[in-house]
């Protein structure tokens, strides 16, 4: 008896699903997928724009108006009614983004309500440099318990020019 | 002719084995589930923003999420909207003052065209998205936002590559 039962068993067809219809789907699908798939996120960056018009009107306030100053020769930053803070001068490596985010960290913790910040540049300045800047001064990276969490600076950030002479006056 | 035991045994598991004979599709169909499902995941998200070739955009670790706007292409060579090549980077560096007339006609255009195609009394919020190669001087940069300001437009957005948050 036993040994019949196990002989039925050994002459069974193992039956198999016929997945023919789906293999053909997954590869139609599959390739289609990996052609449509984007792998680099495009993102936006927001400008405060000033209408045209309205452009010299809220000069009169005497507060606190920081102004980030990207140069040839290095970054400066600094209070628009109070004079330049501090300098940054060009590295071997480049602009000292670092320490401009640190300095900017510091600020913040004194000013905690202040959200936007002026950016001026130099008319030859690559469109590179403004936008890296733009991510120091938006965001800054901290390190909360072991992971890298970002902490919001003064996200409104206007453009303008830079001014000229500062350079060497303060040289 | 009786077969021996024997030869009956083997001939049973000969047919056995013949029958069962396939290619073993398991891995494959495991690889392609996955892969379909990581790229539906992946793909849910459609592309607003065009690309071009010419341009390669800065990095930055913004989230915003791009909108549907204007799009103004600017690579080393020549300015664009919606990749029309408007005018050449040195003719609208040239012109005088600190807007460009040849961009703003056609920047008037485009907003013309989003009035005429919207209906009801909502007024449209006209914005545009400036897709810069990062070679680009900022002189160049600050001229185009200019026209755009002029141009009616209310808001500017600077299209980027999104980076990790390590990279800064």
């Amino acid at each position: 008896m036993r040994r019949r039962l196990n002989r039925r068993r050994l002459n069974e067809q193992p039956t198999d699903i016929n997945i023919t219809a789906f293999m053909n789907l997954m590869v139609i699908l599959v390739p289609f997928l990996l052609i449509t798939a984007v792998f680099s996120r495009i993102t936006v960056l927001e400008l405060n724009l000033p209408a045209a018009a309205a452009q010299e009107q809220n000069i009169q306030q005497p507060k606190f108006d920081l102004e980030i100053i990207v140069r040839d020769a290095g970054i400066e930053v600094g209070d628009r009614n109070g004079g330049l803070m501090k300098r940054f001068p060009l590295t071997a490596a480049g602009y000292d983004f670092e320490q401009l985010s640190q300095l900017l960290q510091q600020i913040k913790a004194r000013f905690p309500d202040k959200l936007d910040a002026t950016l001026l540049l130099e008319a030859d300045i690559n469109y590179d440099t403004l936008v890296q800047v733009m991510d120091r001064v938006r965001v800054a990276r901290v390190v909360v318990t072991g992971s890298v969490q970002s902490a919001e600076l003064f996200p409104e950030i206007s453009i303008g020019d830079a001014p000229a002479g500062v350079k060497v006056a303060s040289k | 002719m009786r077969m021996s035991r024997r030869a009956q045994r083997m001939d049973r598991k000969h047919k056995r084995g013949k029958t069962v004979l396939g290619i073993n599709l398991v891995s494959l169909m495991d690889i392609f589930t996955i892969l379909v499902f990581f790229l539906l995941v992946n793909s849910s998200d459609g592309e607003i923003l065009p690309s071009h070739k010419s341009v390669t955009l800065p990095e930055s670790v913004s989230e915003e999420q791009p909108r549907q706007t204007v799009v103004i292409m600017i690579n080393p060579e020549s300015v664009m909207i919606y990749g029309e090549v408007i005018a050449s980077v040195q003719s609208i560096l040239q012109e005088a003052g600190t807007t460009s007339p040849s961009l703003q006609a056609a920047l008037m255009k485009e907003l013309d065209h989003a009035r005429a195609k919207q209906h009801g009394a909502v007024p449209v919020r006209m914005e545009a998205t400036i897709m810069g190669d990062r070679e680009i001087p900022y002189q160049l940069l600050k001229k185009v936002m200019a026209t755009v300001t002029v141009a009616g437009y209310q808001r500017v957005s600077l299209a980027v590559l999104q980076k990790p948050l390590e990279g800064i």
